[in-house]
């Protein structure tokens, strides 16, 4: 064999690659470790401990070991939450605390997990397995479990649980009612009562001077403008400061501040963030209503407004901050004073006449009639006409020793 | 070791042409099982039997073609199980990667490594291109037949081709990332005048980011970009060899006094003990002079060892240490304030940024400048940059040889303006794309609940 120099780094080149290869090794040994490390195991251990001890050493055998999941292919969730939730479906342990606890039963009759899974009404990320991730307390998802520490993390008044009940109104949105959703079904009474629609749609019905609402659940926190907003910067947060002062988080919004309290807000704040596009088909609905029709007498009394003497008012939108108690027109917000005495009123308040104050509007007035209600010089004309027609119903009505406004007042008191 | 059947039919053993062993050999039992055990192993294949002492040297070349070629192979082996994996599926893929992360056994590891990996490989192709011009080794010696700088030609095709291959695999986990970090990447693409709407278009398959895109950038990611680098790799592979080396290399073929060597044979191989013996002592000339080479084997292949298990220690470490991020799902809807462009090409959009100018109502677009004529011109120069180099031939293989200093000042400066853009997009751009030192923190993003 010819003889031939050696590199001229053989001492520490032999060395430097057994220090690699134990490197690789212990890389190697560090990755497969790292895999196998998970919080469910501790938990799968503790619960068959507790089975153990309470039913026997036999029952505990039938409990199974590693990852579990319910797979819900029309909701395309795949929900691990029974990994660490074992106790799910045991009876027996109703007062453990979690993940032992028992799932309530007769939500269970009615949802059964292997149709609906877990995360669907739950919130949270069913995919993952470990405790932050899955209960959805890591960035970049959306989706955190609608549990009680969040309910405490927002000072909910009463039931800190309460926020659940958003994901059961995705799919009860157009019932009235709905069992166990005393917060929904509070804000929805209040949709009604304070006549939400006159300025927004709500599944199809409503006015336009706001937005539409039906699918505002589905607006990204991103579409916010949350620089008004002390605290967390959530949607949910926005919602529930806008309810209870719309001036402060919207400055030139026309919305009234209804003086609602704390919890009407939330309530109100939760019915907003579950009007959101449901992702699976009408086979999940059976039984639960998927439009939102109006009952008979709601009907009529629309009818009664949009054809009555009032009808004018009712169309132009002046309806919305004001009765015209003469003409049968109740507005929902009330905001504005009747327009019933508004021929002497303008003089007892601006100091103008009626046809004065319509041309050259001032105050609140001024805002809304060059931006919500612009009337043309002949549609002024009519208002004038219209009003004096109103008065003039006032009038004879006070005559007959009724007091219409006294009336209105106390229908919407109601 | 042999299958029983080669003992009956001994004759094969001596047939012109058989290798009658499953494997070949370490133990050659003549001359011929010896040459043929050389020529079918793809390492011996590839090295020559002696190399340049000094090419070996870490200083010189820092190995960073090994490294990228070492990057590249673990990504293809990477890739392998995520393509079992992954459902190319505008409804599926991000599922399958929520999969991947969390349930699939060591998957968030292949994913890391891959992801880790893709990053690194980017980085270091960069390095590699630097180093080669830092050294001029795009430059022929004296050697007959050199096309150096052809090889540095297939080499910026391919620098070319590794960001594409990043690029397109951006876009799989159909993440928020992924979907706006192509949405801005194909948009700097759009602006060429004239053609560059079509040419989006012919990119993405639509005029929307959807599942077109989607199989699109999948079988460029998977079958088209590899396969064209993998021929690639083994072209400019083959070029070195018939190139003599790297640069570094011809400066030992320059004329040069004659030495002494000793009593010990030259222009003799020992390859497995192949043309064994001796000849008399002769005095050299030559760069294969035994006393300025070494055996490729152990010599060579225990460093390029180092190296490539080097690599992949530190692959794997960083990817038990660094969790892949996975975003939101896509969403067309909502853009994520700032959208930004893969980091790579964050130093174009930086440009594109500030060579946006608005008079009043009227706004000049940068894109044209910062997303076209800027990184085409770039790239057309490094392409024909041996050519317009006049240095001499012995400024190859030299780090920040005089004859060469104007150049590479000019184009470290290339560099480090190019990394300080990166630098400002990466860390310096926050919401509404506004500036904001490292330090200070960004306004918080907002959630649903």
């Amino acid at each position: 064999m010819e003889k031939r120099t050696s590199s001229p780094f053989p001492r520490i080149d032999r060395p430097v690659l057994a220090a690699i290869g134990i490197v690789l090794v212990g890389a190697t040994v560090f990755f497969a470790w790292s895999d196998r490390q998970h919080d469910y195991k501790y938990y799968q251990y503790r619960f068959r401990q507790m089975v153990a001890e309470k039913l026997g050493a036999e029952r505990a055998d039938t409990i199974p070991a590693g990852l579990q999941q319910v797979w819900v292919p029309g909701l395309r969730r795949a929900d691990r939450c029974v990994t660490c939730h074992q106790a799910v479906s045991w009876k027996g342990f109703e007062t453990a605390e979690e993940p032992y606890r028992t799932h309530p039963v007769e939500l269970l009759r009615s949802h059964p997990p292997e149709r609906f899974g877990c995360s669907a009404c739950h919130g949270g990320q069913g995919w993952a397995v470990d405790t932050a991730a899955a209960h959805g307390e890591v960035a970049h998802w959306e989706e955190p479990l609608l549990g009680k520490p969040l309910g405490e993390a927002y000072s909910l008044v009463d039931n800190k649980a309460a926020l659940m009940q958003m994901n059961c109104n995705i799919c009860h949105r157009y019932e009235r009612e709905t069992r166990g959703a005393d917060m929904i079904n509070l804000a929805k009474r209040l949709v009604q009562e304070k006549g939400c629609r006159a300025c927004h749609v709500i599944n199809n019905r409503g006015g336009t001077i706001g937005p539409d609402l039906t699918w505002i659940g589905d607006k990204a926190p991103e579409q916010y403008d949350m620089t008004r907003l002390s605290g967390q910067a959530t949607a949910f947060a926005w919602h529930v400061a806008h309810f209870k002062d719309p001036k402060q988080m919207v400055q030139d919004t026309v919305m009234p501040n209804f003086h609602l309290s704390t919890k009407e807000a939330q309530a109100l704040a939760m019915l907003m963030l579950s009007w959101r596009k449901a992702p699976f088909d009408a086979a999940f609905l059976p039984g639960v209503p998927r439009t939102d029709p109006q009952t008979a007498e709601e009907r009529q009394a629309e009818a009664d407004m949009k054809s009555g003497p009032g009808a004018w008012f009712v169309q132009t939108g002046c309806f919305v901050c004001h009765s015209i108690a003469a003409l049968k027109v109740r507005s929902p917000a009330q905001i504005g004073p009747d327009l019933s005495t508004a021929v002497e009123d303008t003089q007892k308040r601006f100091g103008v006449t009626v046809d004065q104050f319509l041309k050259n509007p001032t105050g609140t007035m001024s805002v809304v009639l060059s931006r919500q209600i612009v009337l043309t010089p002949e549609q002024k004309d009519v208002a004038i006409q219209k009003l004096r027609e109103a008065f003039a119903e006032y009038q004879r009505l006070v005559a007959e020793g009724k007091n219409p406004l006294a009336a209105a007042a106390e229908g919407g008191q109601k | 070791m042999r299958f029983p059947f080669t003992r009956r039919a001994a004759a094969a053993d001596t047939a012109p042409g058989v290798h009658a062993q499953p494997f070949w050999s370490y133990r050659p039992r003549s001359d011929r099982e010896a040459g043929d055990a050389v020529v079918s192993n793809l390492l011996l294949h590839w090295f020559p039997s002696q190399v340049y002492k000094p090419s070996l040297a870490w200083n010189y070349s820092a190995w960073l073609g090994t490294i990228t070629g070492a990057l590249f192979f673990l990504l293809v082996l990477s890739g392998l199980p995520l393509m079992f994996l992954y459902v190319p599926s505008v409804e599926r893929a991000y599922q399958s990667v929520k999969d991947l992360e969390y349930v699939v056994t060591f998957g968030w590891w292949i994913r890391a490594v891959h992801r880790i990996g893709a990053h690194l490989m980017v980085i270091a192709v960069v390095l590699h291109l630097a180093r080669v011009f830092f050294t001029g080794a795009y430059k022929n010696g004296v050697g007959q037949g050199q096309r150096r700088e052809w090889n540095w030609v297939i080499g910026v095709v391919m620098l070319l081709l590794t960001l594409f291959l990043s690029f397109t695999g951006y876009l799989l986990p159909w993440d928020q990332l992924a979907f706006w970090a192509v949405t801005v990447g194909t948009n700097i693409a759009s602006a060429v005048p004239g053609v560059g709407p079509r040419m989006r278009e012919l990119m993405i398959g639509g005029r929307a980011i959807e599942q077109a895109t989607l199989i699109r950038f999948y079988v460029l990611h998977i079958i088209v970009l590899p396969g064209a680098l993998g021929a690639l790799v083994a072209y400019h592979m083959w070029r070195i060899r018939k190139d003599g080396g790297l640069a570094k290399a011809d400066a030992a073929a320059l004329p040069s006094e004659a030495r002494d060597t000793g009593p010990v044979p030259t222009k003799t191989y020992t390859l497995l003990g192949v043309a064994r013996g001796t000849s008399p002592a002769v005095t050299a000339r030559s760069p294969e002079a035994p006393d300025l080479t070494v055996n490729a084997v152990p010599d060579l292949t225990r460093r390029a060892l180092i190296v490539v298990l080097g690599t992949f220690a530190l692959v794997s470490i960083l990817a038990s240490a660094i969790p892949s991020p996975l975003e939101e799902p896509a969403n067309a809807l909502i853009t994520p304030n700032p959208a930004k462009a893969p980091w790579y090409f964050l130093w174009l959009q930086e440009i594109v940024t500030d060579t946006t100018v608005r008079f009043g109502s009227f706004t000049i677009n940068g894109a044209f400048l910062g997303g076209v004529i800027l990184p085409g011109l770039l790239v057309a120069l490094l392409t024909v940059w041996p050519w317009l180099d006049r240095s001499p031939a012995s400024a190859a293989g030299l780090w920040f040889p005089k004859s060469r200093r104007r150049q590479n000042l000019v184009f470290l400066l290339l560099m480090i303006l190019i990394l300080a853009f990166t630098f400002v997009g990466m860390f310096m751009r926050g919401p509404y794309w506004n500036l904001y030192w490292p330090w200070e923190t960004w306004p918080g993003i907002p959630g649903r609940i």
